[in-house]
């Protein structure tokens, strides 16, 4: 139990400082584990992945800084809601979706994770491209001035996904001979010029002074009206987290972006979104940290991890001597149900401390800009070095704050760019396994694609999401010219 | 410190945005040309076919976005005046310290030039801050994540 309190406390720590993801501190803190017995190590980085899934949206809602890449999404609403004075209730709402989202992940992983195995075991290359069109089709509504704009930015992050080597041919692509462009551009040195660098440029720009930060009301469990609003996106938020958490090497990232998406799309309240819509931080946080028991899901039913953390976590458990796979359920039923209840308690822990501390860090929201967000540049600075401690990096997040700045007075969200870059390279090696699978003539390809009945309904509903906007703005305009 | 009084810009921004993606676009469609051949027989996709049709796309997304209506300009979009461009090129001058200085002493340095271009006098606080902050920052990422920060040519590394 120690160990599962350390490891949130250090979770929620380092989830909120930009650039040192749970990933991060998990890799650094693995070799101490090794002296650890198996159930103690499991539940030390169990507690660390839950809890600074967490950590991300304090950063991301106080000063629009993911501290994480998950909470890209939370900062899209979050950070509104801070402006409108209401930081401790987006930090109490992150918090409860937050645990309901982990809790519900980490009930479905002990009842249906052999289940899920198999599931994600019949997803394919067609099946992982037809996901990931969805997914950058959700780009489309989040956040900015019009969908044209999204889809750009989430183009521009393809773009930006295809430098480097292409792994399919061994090709160089765009690298000009520099050698930090041979490995491409990694996504949290743009992650946090996005985010961070281009909010402080802008505040540079506009430089208000003390007098205009509104106070933060003191964060509170949210009330039985905000929780009845919210329950509706909290469940979908969890569902599309723990399925996506399921799929591997799609992450927390990519449900949060898709299950903010989701919610707006069913929410009662749509205009509220891109102004402050306390569901719009409630569906996010739900999916990234229900993604966190999904993504258990295959790592240890399968032994295939579902994400870059849990693939850490999975070096943790081989070099403790266990060996993941359908076995281990037969085998090994204390080390899992060790995991579940330290996922379980780490939900539990982080929830009571993120709503004792928030108070506390809701306060960051009253400290002088003059003093905050040139901090909030040398941490950026740190955050975009420390990963690969290379300096490229951080001429990377330069641009990319330029560019983030850019987008805010250009009405453009950052969110789609990272989705992009996030899923560039999955779209492209999908389409390209696929190309292979099925041929290279179109009507081959179209043949393979409708033997796939998943990937079937997944263009399906990727199409009809693009397409019925258009279609009931049309139908609109002709009731409105008859009237 | 009050507001920055510098006028606002007037709102073309859809077709100046729509511009730039399509110079990005054709720019990044005529840079696939300098791409390596690929080696003959690899069978599906080759490199350039991926990047000309993300190039071809933000080509058709830009179109569109001329196209639209032009919003009525943000009045919270104030032109960058003397301090805040001074504030930016703080920013820039960040890398060529950090070489001379490290990462910590640039930042320590930043956090005093950037607070006192942003408005704060207090000289004594400015410092404190910095250098409070500057510790905390050795203490997390040096010592507790054992990261090995940029030296610079005085302090070594």
């Amino acid at each position: 139990m120690m160990m599962v309190v350390l490891g949130t406390v250090l979770g929620i720590f380092v989830g909120a400082l930009p650039g040192i993801s749970g990933s991060t501190t998990i890799a650094l803190m693995l070799p101490m584990t090794i002296a650890m017995g198996p159930i103690p190590a499991i539940c030390f980085l169990g507690a660390i992945y839950c809890a600074a899934n967490f950590g991300g949206s304090i950063t991301a809602i106080l000063v629009n800084a993911p501290g994480d890449p998950s909470a890209s999404a939370t900062a899209l609403e979050g950070y509104k809601m801070a402006e409108k004075g209401q930081a401790g209730l987006a930090l109490g709402m992150s918090a409860v979706s937050s645990a309901i989202g982990g809790i519900v992940s980490v009930i479905v992983l002990i009842f249906a994770a052999p289940m899920l195995a198999r599931a994600a075991y019949s997803f394919g290359p067609p099946e992982y491209f037809a996901l990931a069109l969805f997914g950058l089709s959700m780009c489309a509504a989040i956040g900015g001035d019009s969908a044209a704009k999204n889809l750009i930015a989430a183009a521009l992050g393809l773009l930006i996904a295809t430098v480097g080597m292409d792994l399919t041919t061994g090709v160089e692509r765009y690298a000009f001979g520099v050698m930090e462009l041979s490995d491409g551009i990694g996504f949290v040195p743009v992650l946090i010029g996005l985010f961070a660098v281009g909010e402080m440029l802008d505040q540079a720009a506009r430089r208000y002074g003390k007098a205009q930060i509104i106070f933060a009301d003191a964060a509170r469990v949210p009330g039985w009206a905000e929780m009845k609003k919210c329950m509706r996106s909290i469940w979908i938020g969890s569902g599309i987290g723990t399925f996506i958490g399921a799929l591997p090497a799609l992450g927390a990232t990519t449900a949060a972006l898709i299950g903010y998406n989701e919610t707006r799309r069913w929410s009662k309240h749509k205009e509220e979104f891109g102004k402050g819509s306390i569901e719009g931080v409630a569906g996010p946080e739900a999916a990234n940290n229900a993604a966190v028991g999904g993504s258990m899901v295959p790592t240890l039913a399968l032994g295939i991890p579902g994400s870059a953390t849990t693939a850490i976590i999975l070096a943790g458990l081989i070099v403790q001597g266990i060996r993941p796979g359908p076995h281990l359920f037969t085998e090994q039923p204390t080390l899992l149900y060790a995991v579940f209840a330290s996922m379980l308690a780490a939900n539990i822990f982080y929830l009571v401390m993120g709503l004792s501390m928030a108070r506390l860090f809701a306060r960051i929201s009253l400290i002088p800009p003059a003093f905050l967000w040139p901090a909030v540049f040398v941490l950026s600075v740190i955050g975009a070095y420390g990963p690969n401690q290379s300096l490229g990096d951080v001429y990377v997040m330069l641009a990319a704050g330029v560019v983030g700045f850019l987008f805010r007075r250009a009405g453009f969200s950052p969110a789609p760019l990272i989705m992009g870059l996030v899923l560039g390279g999955m779209v492209e090696e999908t389409l390209k396994q696929s190309l292979i699978i099925f041929g290279d003539d179109a009507g081959s390809v179209l043949a393979g694609f409708l033997g796939r009945p998943i990937a079937l309904v997944l263009f399906a509903v990727t199409a009809a999401g693009l397409l019925w906007p258009v279609a009931a703005r049309l139908f609109r305009g002709r009731r409105a010219a008859q009237a | 410190m009050s507001v920055s009084t510098a006028p606002a810009r007037t709102s073309h921004v859809n077709r100046i945005s729509a511009a730039l993606a399509a110079l990005v676009a054709a720019a990044a469609f005529a840079g696939t040309y300098l791409f390596d051949p690929v080696p003959p027989g690899l069978p599906g996709l080759g490199a350039v076919e991926f990047p000309r049709l993300i190039c071809v796309i933000i080509l058709g997304l830009a179109v569109l976005l001329a196209l639209q209506e032009p919003g009525a300009p943000d009045p919270d979009n104030v032109a960058p005046d003397g301090p805040a461009l001074a504030i930016w090129g703080c920013c820039l001058l960040f890398l060529p310290v950090m070489a001379l200085v490290g990462l910590l002493g640039a930042g320590a340095l930043f956090l005093v030039a950037a607070g006192w271009i942003w408005g704060e006098r207090r000289i004594p606080l400015l410092l404190a801050v910095s250098g409070g902050l500057t510790l905390a920052l050795w203490l997390v990422f040096v010592k507790a994540f054992r990261l090995t920060l940029p030296g610079g040519l005085v302090f070594g590394g």
